[in-house]
């Protein structure tokens, strides 16, 4: 809303003159935002912002009320007098609301003889200073009532209107119309529209019709001020997508006497401007009258909701200066709520009003009192947190990505047609093309993550997020948290003379940190199973189980998702469903630290190339029994000493007692066993034996 | 007397030679030889100790004594070399290894936070001192939460505001957190005082200043005698928390249809006012709706930005950069 200062000082009489400069600061103070101060000449326009609930504000008088109250002025309101002549004007015109849901009232004048023209100077100026073009005086003079009361008007070419009448009334099916602006609209059914005897001639509150308007041989003009039903008004205008100066005002609701008050106003502009005459009377549709309304007050409430000592009186003065009346009820206030101000309903209402011109700063900052309660912060998302640090010293930066895909995503990780997560929820009214549907998976988001990066020149991308992920199913939508890592390129600072396979990602650094994870939580009932998802390395690759549930998927990018997202080199992902891994998680629980020495000894064995070390060791800790404390893979072997087919695995074991020393022949005679069950278990060849 | 000059002189030019040797000998092995040579089982000093006996007794005394003395003078000194010997060879073995201490250290890529995940972390601490306990709610939401129970009835021109992304036609994505509190108000005892961050979403377009999706911290008191004076009490203090012991807060009116009297945050940072979020006391409405009776409880709630903050804060000109994850931009925090 502009407001032109000049012209907002008309309507405020104070004894000293305001001055603009402070009044940058003083509008946010009583609810109206600045959005812009522009200073022209000697003069003012302040950009602002009105908030919803506001009908008034959406015209200058309404800010000027306020302005008189905080500056403890007196509001000057625009002459009500009207000179009437001729015929009555029921004589000349009908109104009729056929749909009272439509329009809670409409008030009519007509204005004959006018002269179609140029505005006078000072109004086509203050039009364009606030915004609207200047057009002619007949259309110029509702404009500026619009912007002068906040009522919208419509100025109809009387002789235009088939039998003189006009009808609020819903559009039927196939009604069309072409609106000022040139455009011929084909009206939705039950849009709020005003119609002539025979057809739809405006849409109410929203535009008028090009047969109908204003052109430079019009000489009766019908004057339309009305209060439409403002959910009809936003209705219509959406779903025609035209929003107007009027339409805009009509969606924030009526004022009932501002109808009939602006009606007056313009009628008299119309007569004085414009040459015309007034016929006597006005055409006042008002099927039911609103009743003023009346809102109690407890000053006591007052001031227990604010916080605020502010003494009756004043509260009492502060209301009076915003146009409220009262009289006294024992200790509460009856308040009646003036027609302008029809969003006043309860009395929470009536102690903001208070505050707002009382002065929110005024009000001291206290904490609240009563028991003290404790923070607190649920158990799964403590554990998320631990989940978080865990990550983040593991070398992983934390991402965040929209939750917002297009199903070409999914396309770009391989995922088959029917595959669970295509049942991605889609969006009823997405905005943009690439933001269709909820993400099912990080997957695609962090391989963007890692594409972005290296197209960057970043070379070394270590990321995880947290997150939800959606899904539908039958009868509904769900909603999960997962957690998802990704990592390419070096794992290491310093890489200077150290063998690429100890500084490059592999599955085993994508491994590890996803072991991290467990290993913090407590969690030790988790395998491994080498399976592949669609965007996996089928070969290198695992499902992660946490008993007999898959809780998610690790591995190395399949090459050719890995192309699609531009990533030269070898990528890793994993993602894994946080609700298993949290109910999973264990308290950290004391283990006694040894008190007898441990004996270690290496084992070293030549097995066909597809046994799985997990295996061997699974046997060596079976076949170790409680002794066996530790038992590490340190040296996986292929080459020359070899035979073809074959690799060598070499395990370092650590034995100890918890209540003595072992002795050394103890240990020889597991390792026997050992070597003996790994022997017959797999056709190992033990080295070095 | 010939002989007892001769054993007296032969010690002086023994102990001569002696040292000289031990001053030679560069090697632990060369002090030990000149040892084994002088001090030996058969060695020069033991052989002229054993001529002693050929002595007669008083004279064997004397000599006695200053052939014992000169051995021990000599261990002495043979002790020392063998010390400086091994300081040597320790030092050069040292020197030896010596290594480039300009080259680059080796160390994992650190992990660092996400600026958003920070300042939600930071969020959700400074509220939890305060006594708030931290709940959580669904991002897809219905009309029921979303809007009516935060009395914003359908048609209402604050939807207009919250433009939203509807999944059909009662369930939508949440497009505010407040959501969250009118979920949570049915079930509690008072007094309560929750906490809520996450994701919310709305239909703008991705640009400089606006994202689809972006984060809110909301929460709310409810107890008897909550009053609005708390309310900038709570915010105030939070403000000084996370901005620092200077912060200075601004509270205008503002409207919204689930609080009156509602007021718009604003922050002193930098030089300007940088707008939060809005607050006020919950509409007797809402209230009403969760079933608690308006006029025995009052109750403040906030919702307050992530992201406009913590552009302020460090100097993000770009919503965008939150969301690109450039590691470049992410490494700086």
């Amino acid at each position: 809303m502009r407001v032109l200062w000049s012209w907002l000082v008309e309507y405020v009489r104070t004894p000293e003159p305001l001055d603009p400069s402070a009044w940058a600061e003083r509008f946010p103070m009583l609810g109206l935002g600045v959005d812009a101060v522009e200073r022209t000449g000697d003069d003012w326009i302040f950009d602002l912002e009105t908030t919803t609930n506001r009908p008034d504000w959406m015209g200058i008088v309404g800010i000027a009320r306020e302005v008189a109250a905080a500056a403890g002025g007196e509001l000057v309101l625009p002459s009500s007098e009207v000179v009437e002549e001729g015929p009555p004007v029921n004589e000349v015109a009908v109104v009729e609301i056929a749909d009272p849901r439509l329009c809670h009232r409409y008030v009519g004048r007509v204005v004959v003889d006018v002269r179609v023209g140029p505005s006078p100077r000072w109004m086509a100026e203050r039009l364009e200073r606030c915004g609207i073009r200047s057009i002619n005086n007949v259309v110029d003079v509702t404009n500026y009532v619009m912007l002068e009361l906040g009522q919208p008007l419509h100025a109809f070419d009387l002789d235009r209107l088939a039998g003189q009448r006009v009808v609020v009334r819903s559009a039927r099916a196939g009604e069309q119309l072409v609106t000022l602006d040139g455009v011929e609209r084909v009206l939705p059914e039950g849009a709020l529209v005003i119609a002539d005897a025979v057809r739809p001639v405006a849409l109410g509150g929203i535009m008028g019709g090009a047969d109908t308007e204003i052109r430079p041989d019009t000489c009766r003009v019908l004057l339309e001020s009305a209060w439409f039903n403002p959910v009809a008004v936003r209705r219509t205008a959406r779903a025609l997508g035209l929003r107007t100066e009027g339409s805009a005002r009509h969606e924030r609701g009526g004022d009932p006497e501002r109808v009939q008050a602006a009606a007056r106003r313009a009628a008299e502009l119309l007569r004085t401007l414009c040459g015309g005459r007034v016929l006597r009377g006005e055409l006042d549709a008002y099927p039911h009258p609103s009743p003023p309304r009346t809102v109690r007050l407890r000053p006591d409430r007052l001031r227990r909701v604010l916080g605020a000592e502010i003494p009756t009186e004043v509260a009492a003065d502060l209301l009076r200066r915003l146009g409220f009346d009262f009289q006294s009820q024992g200790d509460a206030l009856l308040v009646r709520v003036p027609s302008h101000r029809r969003d006043v309903e309860r009395e929470e209402d009536l102690i903001e009003e208070v505050a707002r011109l009382w002065g929110y700063d005024r009000i001291p900052e206290t904490m609240p009192v009563g028991a003290l309660g404790v923070g607190h912060l649920p158990e799964d998302l403590l554990l998320e947190r631990e989940l978080r640090d865990v990550l983040l010293r593991a070398g992983l930066t934390e991402v965040f990505t929209l939750s917002l895909i297009h199903p070409r995503d999914l396309d770009r990780i391989g995922l088959p047609s029917e595959h669970p997560l295509r049942r991605a929820p889609k969006l009823l009214n997405p905005l943009t093309e690439e933001h269709t549907h909820l993400r099912t998976t990080l997957v695609p988001s962090l391989l963007e993550v890692l594409r972005t990066n290296r197209t960057r020149g970043v070379a070394d991308v270590h990321v995880f997020e947290i997150g939800r992920v959606f899904g539908s199913r039958e009868g509904g939508w769900e909603e999960r948290k997962v957690v998802g890592i990704a990592r390419i390129g070096r794992v290491l600072q310093g890489r200077w003379n150290l063998p690429p396979e100890a500084v490059e990602t592999s599955f085993y650094h994508l491994k590890g940190a996803v072991e991290a994870v467990f290993e913090a939580l407590h969690i030790s009932d988790v395998s491994l199973t080498p399976e592949a998802a669609p965007w996996l390395h089928p070969y290198r690759s695992a499902a992660i189980w946490l008993g007999d549930q898959r809780i998610g998927w690790m591995g190395e990018v399949h090459p050719e998702v890995a192309e699609r997202f531009d990533l030269r080199g070898r990528a890793y992902v994993a993602e894994l469903e946080l609700a298993p891994l949290l109910r999973g998680a264990r308290p950290a629980q004391l283990r006694p630290v040894p008190r007898y020495p441990a004996v270690e000894r290496d084992l070293s064995v030549v097995l066909p190339q597809d046994v799985p070390a997990g295996a061997v060791e699974q046997e060596i800790r079976r076949v170790g029994g409680p002794f066996l404390e530790a038992c590490e893979v340190f040296d996986v072997y292929t080459g020359p000493q070899v035979p073809e087919g074959h690799r060598s695995l070499a395990f370092s074991l650590r034995f100890r007692a918890p209540d003595r020393t072992l002795a050394a022949e103890e240990v020889e005679g597991v390792l026997q066993e050992i070597r003996a069950a790994l022997r017959e278990r797999f056709g190992a060849r033990i080295r070095g034996a | 007397m010939s002989v007892r000059t001769s054993i007296e002189e032969q010690l002086k030019t023994l102990e001569q030679e002696a040292k000289e040797a031990i001053a030679r000998a560069q090697t632990l092995e060369a002090v030990e030889e000149v040892r084994r040579v002088y001090l030996g089982r058969r060695g020069r000093l033991t052989l002229l100790l054993r001529t002693l006996a050929d002595l007669p007794p008083d004279e064997r005394a004397r000599a006695g004594a200053a052939l014992n003395e000169a051995k021990n003078r000599l261990l002495t000194r043979l002790n020392a070399r063998a010390q400086e010997v091994r300081q040597a060879v320790l030092d050069a073995r040292l020197r030896s290894e010596a290594i480039d201490i300009t080259l680059p250290g080796r160390r994992p890529l650190p992990g660092r936070p996400h600026i958003l995940g920070r300042t939600i972390h930071q969020i959700l601490e400074i509220f939890r001192s305060m006594g708030f306990e931290v709940v959580e709610g669904p991002e897809i939401e219905t009309e029921e939460f979303n809007f009516h129970r935060l009395n914003i009835p359908d048609d209402h021109p604050a939807r207009d505001m919250q433009d939203s992304f509807y999944l059909d036609r009662v369930h939508l994505l949440r497009t505010q957190v407040t959501a969250v509190d009118v979920r949570v108000l049915p079930g509690r005892r008072p007094p309560v005082r929750v906490v809520s961050v996450g994701r919310c979403y709305r239909r703008d377009a991705l640009d400089a200043t606006h994202a689809p999706v972006f984060h809110q911290v909301d929460g709310f008191v409810v107890d008897e005698g909550v009053r609005f004076s708390d309310l900038k009490g709570v915010l105030s203090q939070f403000a000084r928390e996370m901005w620092g012991p200077g912060s200075r807060t601004r509270f205008q009116p503002s409207y919204f249809p689930f609080t009156e009297p509602s007021a718009e945050l604003a922050v002193y940072f930098g030089d300007r006012w940088l707008e939060i979020g809005g607050c006020g006391m919950f509409h007797p409405k809402v209230l009403e709706m969760a079933g608690w009776d308006p006029e025995r409880y009052t109750a403040f709630a906030f919702g307050l930005g992530i992201e406009r903050p913590a552009m302020v804060r460090y100097g993000i000109p770009d919503i965008r950069l939150f969301w690109e994850n450039d590691l470049r931009v992410l490494a700086q925090f």
